[in-house]
């Protein structure tokens, strides 16, 4: 691992500064996410994590524009090497799209479309970008499905999606989407529809292509166990909002906000056989009963008296980032027991 | 535990589909198995391994094409229509998704009261008094009884389900996938209620999941499923800590675990290719297209079902003798005692 240390961080490729999301709705606004702040350095790769409704795939269909404008609003910067994606107009985001930032999603079915052959859909993304001929995008498409390990490239061009199983589904997506060598890929739970064993190819395909090409990836999941062995750093939300940054290993270790705390203790694999597992009480509020101060503070086991007032994401010493105002006077326990975390 | 009485048994149960003139898809080939009283049976396989058929079958849900399915010593199909559905409310089923299993349009209090209205043994206040007990017994307050399924949460719904099988108090409930839909705090959550019923009310529970943290936490059995057949079982002490099968040894191996990198096993078993087609299965052993041990001998003799080590079962002609490859990839799942934490 050659990961950066925090004190000297290289220039990142992508820069999110306070970005919010509103949905219009029928009586007006509804914000989904709050000031989401997160960086992606060039060639790194950083999960985004947090339990359904947290506005980690809304963060991520915001970061690739795929957000409906008739419909949503966004406030705040997503700087890509400098350029700012959210005022940008639509002729050149799309133009990036797919050429710098790609991304793919859970369910390949429903993001491959069935009319077309997996090479047609490859080619056309190569030709969108590029002046290239049919010939060319065509040997480019089977070099993109030979890249991510699909046997017979030649043959499977002409297939259908429905002529592939799931994991090579998935595979002809990320092969579309890598087919242009992006600078970032966006992967939302690449792997959840997959079996066990499809996904751990699935995750070597991503991590040597990662490597090979040299690309960053924001790997949007909730499964803490794949995020441990696909990243190096961890952006944790709660509730619309970052809760905590920092290196995986860090907060795998001693995370510094009772969230990201609460969420490791709950995997089962932590606990011994048969206790009882250490559940975060209550639930997700609701997006209109946030409550003031901090979101995660009636749930939590360590709120006190300043807890009521808004938090800030601050950075917390030897460590990253984390909203909690009893981060530095804390002691969470993370995966190891408690006598190797200190 | 040894001297516990078999309440599910199958003896080379066998379920079939034909699929077409010349095609039969053999989704469960040939299983022997026994679940004794009081234990958590857990079956694991990735999808297409037919262990859903399986669960369906043990209670009575899919008729046996061959074979026997055995409840408390007595083939339940011997029962004439009437006796069979009695009998049947003993074996319940809960399911994975909760949006499924319930009626968008029925209250909360009367899906949980519906199997007793189906049952029809009891009078309607006490069939109404016994679903509002069974509620509160799964922690849902009251004031749930008068909702609809779209006014709470997946956990919350899957409560209800679970409210819904416990009045009819059965003796035996599968759990297909049970909480795969819930997001891990909320997992823990239901767990953690599962285990405090099978306490209370002596519940057997055949506990179907693709999630080996989830199954290694909460069985005292596994067995492994894959095309159809039966790989390995044992208790899950002896088949987490020596997986005598390679298939069991590359899914323990592709489980992503949440610990630091410097933590993690250095070496993983990918398993190259995807499930076979279940309807031609390869010849001789059915893993053998995909395990690295792979020799002649396993073209062409299909391995014996074999107790290798006292109570713990494998398919598998090297068992026993196969170099300990994945050896410390068991030992990802020791728990780390939350006592030692405080």
């Amino acid at each position: 691992m050659s990961d950066p240390r925090r004190d000297t961080p290289p220039p990142p490729l992508l820069d999110v500064r306070g970005l919010s999301v509103f949905f219009r709705s029928g009586r007006g606004e509804v914000q989904v996410t709050r000031e989401v702040s997160f960086a992606v350095a060039p060639g790194e790769t950083v999960g985004l994590v947090g339990e359904s409704g947290c506005g980690k795939t809304v963060t991520g269909l915001a970061l690739m524009g795929l957000l409906p404008e008739a419909s949503s609003r966004l406030e705040g910067q997503i700087l890509l090497q400098g350029q700012d994606l959210v005022t940008m107009a639509p002729g050149p985001k799309r133009r990036l799209r797919g050429r710098r930032i790609s991304m793919i999603f859970q369910e390949p079915m429903s993001a491959l479309d069935p009319v077309f052959t997996i090479g047609q859909q490859i080619s056309e993304t190569v030709r969108a970008h590029h002046d290239v001929s049919r010939a060319e995008a065509r040997d480019r498409a089977i070099e993109a499905l030979a890249r991510v390990g699909i046997p017979e490239p030649a043959l499977r061009y002409d297939a259908y999606p429905h002529e592939l199983s799931g994991g090579m589904r998935q595979r002809a997506m990320i092969a579309i989407a890598l087919v242009c060598e992006p600078e970032l890929l966006i992967a939302d739970e690449p792997t959840t529809a997959l079996d066990v064993t499809v996904q751990a190819q699935i995750v070597d395909v991503l991590g040597e292509l990662c490597a090979r090409l040299g690309m960053a990836m924001l790997f949007i999941t909730h499964d803490l166990g794949l995020l441990a062995q696909t990243c190096s750093r961890l952006v944790t939300m709660y509730a619309g909002e970052v809760v905590e940054e920092g290196r995986v290993d860090d907060i795998l270790v001693r995370p510094r906000h009772p969230y990201s705390s609460g969420l490791l203790r709950s995997l089962p694999a932590l606990t011994r056989r048969k206790a009882a597992l250490p559940a975060i009480p209550g639930r997700v509020p609701l997006r209109g009963e946030m409550p003031a101060g901090c979101r995660f503070r009636p749930r939590c086991a360590h709120a006190r008296s300043g807890c009521e007032a808004p938090q800030a994401l601050r950075p917390v010493p030897s460590a990253g980032q984390a909203r909690c105002c009893r981060a530095e006077a804390l002691t969470l326990p993370g995966v190891l027991a408690g006598e190797q975390a200190a | 535990m040894t001297a516990a009485r078999t309440l599910v048994a199958a003896r080379d149960l066998g379920v079939h589909f034909r699929l077409d003139r010349h095609r039969v898809l053999k989704a469960v080939d040939g299983i022997s198995l026994e679940v004794r009283a009081g234990e958590t049976f857990g079956i694991i396989g990735e999808s297409g391994s037919g262990k859903t058929t399986l669960g369906r079958a043990l209670v009575c849900l899919e008729k046996p094409s061959a074979g026997q399915v055995l409840h408390d010593g007595a083939d339940p199909f011997a029962l004439s229509g009437r006796a069979l559905r009695q009998h049947r409310r003993n074996y319940q089923v809960v399911f994975q998704d909760p949006n499924a299993a319930l009626d968008p349009r029925m209250t909360i209090l009367r899906s949980v009261r519906e199997p007793l209205d189906v049952a029809g043994t009891l009078p309607r206040a006490e069939r109404q008094a016994l679903a509002l007990q069974m509620m509160e017994r799964v922690g849902l307050s009251r004031d749930f009884a008068a909702r609809y399924p779209h006014e709470l949460s997946g956990g919350q719904k899957q409560r209800v389900c679970i409210a819904r099988v416990l009045t009819l108090r059965p003796s035996v409930i599968v759990c297909d996938e049970a909480v795969a839909a819930l997001d891990v705090s909320i997992q823990a959550d239901i767990l953690n209620l599962l285990a405090e019923l099978q306490r209370e009310f002596g519940l057997t529970y055949i506990f179907i999941t693709h999630n080996l943290g989830v199954v290694a936490h909460v069985s005292d059995r596994i067995a492994v499923m894959y095309l159809g057949r039966l790989v390995e079982m044992g208790t899950a002490e002896a088949l987490l800590a020596r997986p005598l099968h390679p298939y069991t040894d590359a899914l323990l191996s592709s489980e992503p675990v949440a610990l630091p990198s410097h933590m993690r096993p250095a070496q993983r078993v990918v398993l190259g290719g995807e499930l076979p087609s279940p309807v031609s299965p390869p010849s001789g052993c059915r893993f053998r297209t995909r395990c690295r041990f792979a020799q002649d001998l396993c073209a062409a003799r299909e391995p014996e079902w074999r107790e290798v080590e006292p109570g713990h079962w494998a398919a598998c002609h090297f068992a026993g003798a196969l170099p300990a490859t994945s050896a410390g990839h068991g030992t990802a799942y020791t728990p780390v005692p939350t006592e030692a934490l405080s």
